[in-house]
């Protein structure tokens, strides 16, 4: 695909952008980012998208990831090492037990199929659709089984990117409580940056910092579950029953690669190589990288499409979100 | 290229380069993407560009 085939949807997202931030200065009293959303979903939802269009609307999630790149300059390292056993245990604990309760409460509670159950703990508990989709082809899950689990993690997206800010207001946590908790427990990295975000600055680099650490596993958590489904004959199919080579690679193919550019960023910036006033421009570069992102984000929430998910799914993963927020919540109140 | 492979359009060699540059990065992990869009515009701040807010 050629450039210039970017360049209409690129510019969408650019007079979306704006015309969000003008409204938030002058018009609606409202946060850019959330404006920039409701923006989104409000043309992906009612006007129709042309194919020339797509492209570059298509660019969102590099926009985002881009963002996050530049956001590491923001990060002090020496606050990310201090935090760091903290922040481990807690993403180690939190993954290990949604995981967990989710695929309890879906085959045990709800009797939905196992990998229809795996991928929605593995979406529910990692990284949303990107864990969705790199779980399904470690477990050789069916096209059916894929659309399902994504469909109901995009709606527990769609709902969370409002409803935690909210409810964060409500309860006035401060900066870093709310950004772990949404990083700990919503579900996809795009709606847990901008619910961050939408909070306060602080909040939304703790958030980023709490979900890239936990995109690491996904990884791990594929492999996982590449190992438990290779000698089980479920649902008619036997998962991978690949060597530790394939697994390795498997590791690096699902690594986050955009983790590597936030971590060279952040080290940068704290040996002092760059200055204040380029720390600065950084901090405004992945403000204007999230607002573009962020119009991309609201334009794919299709709310047609979220009425094909079903009750049971929906009923398993709302459980299992209100445990793991609830427990991760009041954890994190006790020990900050 | 070499500026031999120049046609009679002098732009080509540059169109020809623009065209692999393109491939290359369609073909690139969006990840890998994210870190080399990130370190150019951390490159290029560091030298004096600013962006505003």
């Amino acid at each position: 695909m050629a450039f210039r085939d970017y360049l209409p949807g690129l510019a969408a997202l650019l007079a979306v952008g704006l015309l969000a931030r003008a409204l938030s200065i002058y018009v609606v009293p409202l946060n850019h980012l959330v404006l920039a959303i409701v923006l989104g979903l409000l043309i992906g939802n009612l006007v129709p998208i042309p194919d020339w269009l797509r492209p570059g609307l298509g660019t969102y999630k590099l926009l985002l990831e881009a963002g996050i790149v530049l956001m590491g300059a923001r990060i002090a390292l020496g606050e990310v090492v201090s935090n760091g056993a903290v922040l481990i245990a807690s993403v180690l604990i939190v993954v290990s037990v949604g995981v967990l309760l989710v695929e309890l409460l879906s085959r045990g509670v709800f009797g939905i199929a196992p990998k229809l159950s795996s991928l929605l703990a593995a979406g529910s508990g990692i990284c949303g659709v990107s864990a969705v989709v790199a779980v399904a082809g470690s477990i050789k899950a069916n096209e059916d089984q894929i659309a399902y689990a994504v469909a109901t993690i995009l709606l527990f997206d769609a709902i969370t990117i409002f409803a935690y800010p909210w409810i964060g207001g409500l309860l006035s946590l401060p900066d870093q409580v709310f950004g772990m908790w949404a990083g700990l427990s919503m579900f996809s990295t795009g709606p847990v940056t901008a619910a961050g975000f939408a909070y306060s600055d602080a909040a939304g680099q703790w958030a980023v910092l709490t979900k890239v650490t936990r995109n690491v596993l996904i990884g791990a958590v594929a492999i996982g579950y590449s190992l438990y489904y290779a000698h089980r004959s479920v649902d008619g199919t036997t998962g991978s029953s690949d060597g530790w080579s394939e697994h390795l690679a498997r590791l690096w193919d699902n690594f986050p690669k955009f983790v590597i550019g936030f971590v060279l960023v952040m080290v940068l910036a704290s040996t002092g190589i760059l200055g204040g006033e380029a720390v600065a421009s950084l901090q405004n570069g992945y403000k204007w990288l999230f607002l573009f992102a962020f119009v991309g984000l609201g334009i794919q929430i299709k709310v047609a499409e979220m009425r094909s998910t079903g009750a049971r799914p929906i009923a398993a993963v709302t459980l299992g979100l209100v445990t793991i927020s609830s427990l991760t919540l009041g954890a994190l109140t006790v020990l900050l | 290229m070499s500026l031999a492979d120049s046609t009679s359009d002098g732009n080509a060699p540059f169109a020809n380069h623009l065209s692999r540059t393109v491939t290359r990065w369609n073909a690139l992990d969006r990840g890998w993407q994210a870190v080399l869009l990130g370190l150019f515009v951390t490159a290029i701040v560091n030298v004096g560009f600013q962006i505003p807010w």
